[in-house]
Parts: structure tokens; sequence; C-alpha cells
């Protein structure tokens, strides 16, 4: 049985030793620009700060992987390119692109320089997996959320031993990633091209006696009842009416939580499990990480899993296990 | 949106959670905020000092002000992060229009927010957080402030050298204390409210029972019609 590792999100250096403190075995981080899917108002790390961050981590036995997984600006893959060098220059223990040019600069250029795949690439099939692996020595996927389990399982067989990465808690993204364009036909801006799904800039909460209206661009998103729980302002989390009915068209505001999944995960031949978050604050940080390392470590020496509540950190205060289980089907 | 605009420090939108911040202030009431003003100086000097990332990360929205009101408490702060010359002004009332943003709640999640012990997305989604105005320029400051590793008591007293870690006991002890007199607040809470509660409850009773009735009239109606 693969002992996964622990991918564990930083949004900022003290975000990156909460990770580390709280037994992330990687951390992942990105720099002050668009180059990454969290481009988000003060966020993220310079490059001062992403070798403190390295120094942090390596010294505590745990790596520092870097995201550059939005897609380069056409005729200006500078900025990009200069993110994996430095990258490599700082010593991170591998860089997470989708891009597929920048995967061949990055391999041409640094060949020693470990490469994932992010899940922006949206490679969901052993076929294109292969691709990567065989042309550009590829040697871990992220996989979108849209897979069973089975289905994950079926992946690992035929892909090994190239690596797949999951996703285990946090904001769940339903669309084909890297593909989808419902913040763009909002707001101008993506997280393919700026690192920015729905971005802060074009959001606006509007308080009134009956609750909150979110808005994007202009567009009202939802409507939460005074007590009711809130979630992320996106468009495909909003609820809207349609046929006479109001409802969540797409995608409830809910919570990814699979840490009763862990065995099956496990089980299914995945290398690494991945919190999402960058965005999320060191609270946040400490207590996932501390749940799933707990998790994990139980599923290693065949002990039960920790009954541990994360309902005051999620989305909504809602959980789900998502595509995983795929329950409608 | 609320007609006119929000009174930060005045009418507070949201209703404060019961507690000895709460206590705290109404005896606060008759201060004048120009008295407190040295403290919020001194206060955003320390963080200046010890935290310049915080004002780095903020230098894209130097020119955005927002209001961080406790609603708790009977004055609010407006904040202007220019990194050349930050402000923090401690006012009675701010009105929303006058600034970018503002970020509303109990003085203890706001405090807890700006410590990292608490999630502002977390927060936001309990509702125990409010957010109007400039949406961008909080997410800045939320992600400087969480990334900067604050711990107020310490970072208040570091520069009192020999006299930090006596002064560092004595506000441990208040906050034992608050602690400690928050389950006695809670008990009065209970007591105000238990009149309330039991009318609510008298009430809900009756309501079911009368639902139970339409429901019972409504199936004999039915049958009747059918009939």
């Amino acid at each position: 049985m693969i002992r996964p590792e622990l991918i564990c999100p930083a949004g900022t250096p003290a975000a990156l030793k909460s990770a580390v403190d709280a037994g992330a075995d990687c951390v992942y981080v990105g720099f002050r620009d668009e180059t990454n899917a969290r481009n988000f108002p003060g966020l993220n790390f310079s490059r001062k700060e992403l070798e403190d961050g390295i120094a942090y981590a390596h010294a505590r036995g745990a790596k520092v992987l870097v995201a550059i997984n939005t897609f380069p600006r056409a005729g200006h893959p500078g900025l990009w390119q200069g993110a994996v060098d430095d990258s490599a220059r700082l010593g991170a223990d591998a860089v997470i692109l989708a891009d597929i040019g920048l995967i061949d600069y990055a391999a041409r250029t640094h060949p020693d320089l470990r490469l994932h795949l992010s899940v922006q690439a949206a490679a969901s099939n052993p076929q294109a997996i292969g691709f990567y692996a065989e042309r550009f020595g590829v040697k871990r996927v992220v996989l979108p959320r849209v897979l069973t389990v089975p289905e994950i399982a079926a992946i690992n067989q035929a892909v090994a031993p190239v690596e797949t990465e999951v996703f285990v808690f946090g904001g769940l993204c339903v669309m084909a990633e890297g593909r989808c364009a419902l913040s763009s036909y909002a707001t101008g801006q993506s997280p393919n091209m700026n690192g920015v799904c729905s971005p802060a800039s074009h959001v606006r909460y509007v308080e009134s006696g009956k609750g909150i209206t979110s808005q994007l661009a202009g567009f009202t998103i939802n409507q939460f009842g005074l007590n009711e729980p809130a979630g992320y302002p996106t468009l495909c989390k909003g609820r809207f009416n349609a046929n006479g009915k109001t409802s969540y068209l797409f995608e409830e505001p809910t919570s990814l939580n699979t840490l009763a999944m862990l065995p099956d995960l496990i089980k299914a031949g995945v290398a690494a499990f991945k919190i999402e978050g960058r965005q999320r604050g060191r609270a946040y940080v400490a207590a996932v990480v501390q749940a799933f390392r707990q998790g994990v470590d139980a599923v290693m020496a065949g002990q039960p899993l920790p009954d541990i509540n994360l309902d005051s950190i999620t989305e909504g205060g809602r959980q789900t296990t998502g595509a995983y289980e795929k329950a409608w089907r | 949106m609320m007609e006119g605009p929000n009174r930060a420090g005045q009418t507070k939108p949201m209703i404060p959670p019961f507690s000895p911040v709460l206590l705290l202030g109404l005896a606060l009431r008759p201060v004048r905020p120009a008295l407190l003003q040295p403290v919020f100086d001194h206060m955003l000097k320390v963080v200046r000092t010890q935290h310049p990332d915080i004002l780095e990360r903020l230098e894209a929205y130097g020119e955005r002000s927002v209001c961080i009101d406790p609603i708790d408490l009977p004055f609010a702060l407006i904040l202007e992060p220019d990194p050349a010359n930050p402000r923090l002004t401690v006012r009675r009332f701010v009105d929303t229009d006058e600034v970018h943003a503002t970020i509303r709640g109990p003085l203890e999640t706001l405090i807890a927010l700006a410590e990292g012990r608490m999630d502002g997305d977390a927060l936001f989604f309990s509702r125990q957080l409010v957010v109007e105005g400039d949406t961008e320029v909080v997410v800045a400051l939320r992600n400087a402030i969480d990334g900067a590793g604050i711990d107020l008591v310490a970072d208040l007293t570091a520069a009192l050298g020999p006299l930090a870690q006596p002064a560092r006991r004595a506000a441990g002890a208040v906050l034992d204390l608050v602690s400690s007199l928050r389950g006695s607040v809670e008990t009065v809470r209970q007591s105000f409210i238990a009149p309330a509660l039991q009318g609510a409850a008298s009430r809900d009773a009756r309501l079911a029972e009368l639902e139970a009735e339409v429901k019972a009239l409504r199936k004999a109606s039915r049958r009747g019609g059918m009939a």
C-alpha cells in the first residue's frame, strides 16, 4: 500500500508554517502574480518569501511545490517562464504546470526539475496522462474532481508509474477545470488566464433586513436569509430562477470532505492527497491539515479513522464526497 | 440595500452578542473617541514596526479606506493603509459611504481574525462577519493580516523591554477575567430571555396545533369533495 503524501495549501508564509507544523508532507504555493490560479489580493509569495519558506519546510522534512498553473498570455510567456526559472533556482521540489508550452519549456530548460500536471490541464484519461508523461517526463497528475473512485483506480492501473493526486478537502469545482468560462463571461477575468475565479474586485455584498445578496459584476448570484450559511459568489454556485423554480443549477455551496473515504482512495492507488484552499486563512490550514494528517496516519497504521468535525470551516456549513461517490448517477 | 448609509458605531446593522465586551462597550459610551485615539496610534505604530509586510501586501490598495466596525463597541475605526502614511482613526460614527469598504463583527471575532485564530471565509460563511463595499480591499486586508502572524498582546507589549513580561502576565489575567465573566454574562442573558423563550415555545406549540387542525380539515374537505 502506497503511503500518500499530504499536499497542503499556503497563501502566505505564515500559512506555510502552519501547514508544515500541522504535519504537511508538501506545501503548494504561488507567486504574487497572475501565474497561478489563486491570484487574489494580498495573497501569495514574493521570491524572498518563497526562498525562506522552502528553507523552513526543508528543515522540517517537508517539500514545497510551486503552482504556475495559468495559461500564458499569447505572445508574452516571459512572466510564466521566469516563474519556472525562479522556482528551480530557489530549490522548489516540483512545479505544478498546466500549459503545454510551459511544460515543454520547463522540461527542456530544467531537466532535473520535477514536473506535476495541474488539474487546470484537465487530463482525465490514461491517453492524455500518458502523453504528458512520455513527452515531457511529467511525474504526477492532479486529477479533476469529476471522477469516481473506481475510475481513479482504473486510471492508476493504466498510467503507473505516473502518480496521481486527488483533492480530498475544500472548495469544489465541478466544471472542466482550465476550460471553464463562467467567471470570464461575467467579469472578463478567469482562473485560467488571470488566476482569479469571480475576482473580489467584481464582488459586492449587499445587506438588507432580509439577509444578504451577493453580486458578481452586477449579476445577482445568490440571496441568503438572515441566518442562512453563505457561500462563495461564483456563478457555478449561484441560486437562480429557472422554469419558475429557484434553485442551485450547477452546484450548491458545500465543501468536499473525503476524510471517511481515505481508505478507498488509498486502496485505489492514489499517491497524494491535496487540500484545496490557498485563499483560506491559517486557522483553516491548521485545522484541515491536522485532521487529514491524523486520518492518513490512522489508515496506514490499520486503525479506525478519527471522528473529526470540520463543519465550522466548510462553505455553506455543508460537506459532500462529491463525484467520488456520484450518488446522482 | 438598507435605506441610507449604515452608520458604523451608532445603529449597528448586526445584533451584537451579549458578552463582556458588550458590557465594556456600554461603559465606554461616555468616553470621547479622541481620548482613545492615542491607543490606536500606538497600536498602528507597533504593528507597522513589527509587521511591515502587512502594508507591503496592501501597497496597491493604499488609497482605499476600510471601516472596521466592532458591533459591540460604541465606536468604529477607519484604516487608511497608505504605506507612506498609514492611519487608524477612531470615530463615534462612520457613514459607510465615507469609506471604500466596511468589515463588521463582534470585537472578539475581529481580534481572532486579526490573529489568525479564525478563518475569514468561515466567519463569512457562518455570517459572523459582514463585508460591505469594495470587497477587493477587504480580501487584501484579510490576507495581509492573516499572513503576518499577529499576536496582539505580544506585539503591543514587546516594546516595553523589561516590563514586557509583567505586562503580558497582566494582559493574560485580564483575558482570563473576561473569559470567566463570559459564563456569568451568559447566565444573565438566559435569565433575561427566558420569558421570551417560554412565550415563543408556547406560540410554536399553538402553531403546531393549528397546522394539524388545518391539515385534518383539508383532508376531510378532500374526502367530502370526492364523495
